[in-house]
């Protein structure tokens, strides 16, 4: 690897914590629509394969820990996987301890990354040899994942209930759009797709508005009052293990080694599960939520990063939840990758893993800096300026845009349907990872579902 | 009530409805303007020119329309 090559990895990865540093301030943005299209644009310019992989693992170690700050200093989730936290972190600024919670949460993105950096690059070598084995499989491992998710989620049954009609939807599109010769067969209209479900409560919500008696319900006369704890007073210490107690540190190492082996599971899953089960021993309620946060913030760093770089370096399709949705276009992004020829084809083992430290260490080191310093000033700054009726405008024609890429303008209308869909199925309690799970397992589905 | 001024609390926060109106037409005329600009044979041409459409939008929007949001900043000492 010669120098230019170094240098242009580096000025990536600091181009994408500078991005998503702001982008993770902004309440509510989601994960994968902020760092797919982005992701896909700097792909499809023409970037080198290890510059892209420097530059995807900056952003969403930048992404991770920054979506998480806006939970606890003003009360909004700034991403999806920062939602599980939303209850500790209410709780824990009541109390006015936001700075406090941000510099644990800080510490915990830390852990989260420096744990799971090496065992996941372990395990993608353990896993190598099998990975032509777990490519054929591949299928009935999403509807496996999906049967899964139901069973560990809070509405088991109608989860179960709607993989299948959820399943006919996305081929049912798929199909049309063959049938009426817009895409050619067999090819998988995927992104656009993806976006709807993942924008899908929102559409819901939209299309409520557009009728009287529902927009009544939602109808405020106040303007939305956010309180911003100022942290000019914050002690200066930067040292991780005085922020931290004995028991966040331990929770964060089970939580980040654990999840590294789970990899295949959806990361909000993963980030509940044993961001509530870790904590759920301790009695004291302020320490029991301190440790919650903790603990999801280095769940939300190692689900991400064990579920991009396994099913990178092993495997080669993207065979996890944030393989397939935020990093997928670093394995398919016609005509640059395909699922035959893409970042797992094209990089050494060497360069794997040069590209990951780059990318990691720089946007770990500057956002622990950052958050623990300016958390509130770019917090009042990004609250102060944005509105969200530009988020939600951007993030509507973001979805214009790719669906027609992909399929033209029908599947604008397409897009609209699975939101529609997916997202009042999402309202009732069918979480994400179901429907992204059933996304990628629909074509197995219907191919099994006729045989009988 | 005033239609006009019509306040919502949509996603975790407020918005005005006929400034969300704006806001997603200037967006998407933005958007899919510029990738109509972009030339018919380049995918990643027509990808940028959206995305920078898209940002344009979103530029104009934040310009225009104030946040509905009240923000105070606690001067409280924390420990």
């Amino acid at each position: 690897m010669d120098t230019t090559i170094i240098i242009q990895m580096i000025l990536m990865s600091l181009i994408a914590v500078f991005i998503y540093t702001f982008i993770g301030f902004i309440p509510g943005t989601d994960e994968t629509s902020v760092l797919m299209p982005i992701t896909l644009a700097v792909i499809l310019a023409g970037t080198p394969p290890v510059v892209i992989l420097s530059f995807f693992i900056a952003a969403i170690v930048t992404l991770n820990l920054v979506n998480a700050i806006p939970t606890a200093l003003v009360g909004l989730p700034g991403g999806v996987m920062s939602s599980p936290m939303m209850e500790h972190s209410l709780y824990l600024k009541e109390k006015g301890l936001s700075a406090l919670v941000i510099r644990k949460m800080a510490v915990g993105s830390l852990i989260g990354t420096i744990i799971s950096i090496p065992i996941s690059l372990i395990l993608s070598g353990i896993l190598a040899p099998f990975g032509a084995k777990i490519k054929i499989i591949a299928p009935l491992l999403f509807f496996i994942g999906a049967i899964f998710l139901s069973l560990i989620g809070k509405n088991k049954t109608l989860s179960l209930f709607s993989i299948i009609p959820m399943a006919i939807l996305f081929m049912g599109l798929r199909h049309l759009y063959w049938g009426i010769g817009i895409v050619p067969e067999g090819t998988n209209i995927t992104t656009s797709f993806f976006l709807g479900i993942t924008i899908g409560p929102l559409i819901v919500s939209l299309f409520n508005l557009l009728n009287k008696k529902n927009r009544s319900i939602v109808t405020t006369k106040d303007k939305k009052e956010i309180s911003i704890p100022s942290n000019s007073r914050v002690s200066k210490t930067l040292n991780p293990f005085k922020i931290l107690s004995e028991e966040e540190i331990k929770s964060s190492i089970i939580g980040a080694l654990v999840a590294n082996f789970l990899f295949v599971l959806s990361p909000v899953g993963l980030t509940i599960l044993f961001g509530e089960s870790l904590s759920n021993r301790i009695k004291d309620p302020t320490k029991k939520a301190t440790t919650a946060i903790t603990t999801m913030s280095a769940l939300a760093q190692s689900t991400y990063l064990s579920g991009i770089i396994i099913p990178l370096i092993a495997i080669g399709i993207p065979l996890s939840p944030t393989a397939i949705g935020p990093g997928g276009a670093l394995f398919n992004a016609p005509p640059v990758f395909s699922l035959e020829n893409n970042i797992h084809h094209l990089l050494s083992k060497g360069e794997f893993v040069a590209a990951i430290l780059i990318g990691s260490l720089i946007a770990v080191s500057i956002t622990y800096y950052i958050t623990n310093r300016f958390a509130s000033s770019i917090s009042a700054f990004v609250l102060k300026k944005i509105p969200h009726e530009a988020i939600l405008g951007i993030f509507i024609s973001l979805i214009f845009l790719l669906a027609y890429m992909d399929a033209g303008l029908i599947n604008i209308f397409g897009v609209l349907l699975i939101g529609l869909t997916c997202g009042s199925l999402n309202k009732m309690g069918v979480n994400y990872g179901i429907q992204f799970m059933t996304l990628y397992a629909a074509p197995f589905i219907i191919e099994k579902i006729i045989l009988f | 009530m005033d239609k006009k001024k019509q306040m919502v609390e949509i996603w975790g926060d407020v918005v005005e409805i006929k400034s969300l109106i704006i806001a997603i037409i200037v967006s998407i005329v933005s958007t899919m303007g510029f990738y109509a600009i972009a030339p018919s044979d380049d995918k990643t041409k027509q990808l940028f020119f959206g995305l920078i459409g898209a940002v344009i939008g979103f530029t104009i929007s934040a310009i225009f329309i104030k946040p509905k949001r009240i923000i105070v900043i606690e001067e409280k000492i924390e420990e």
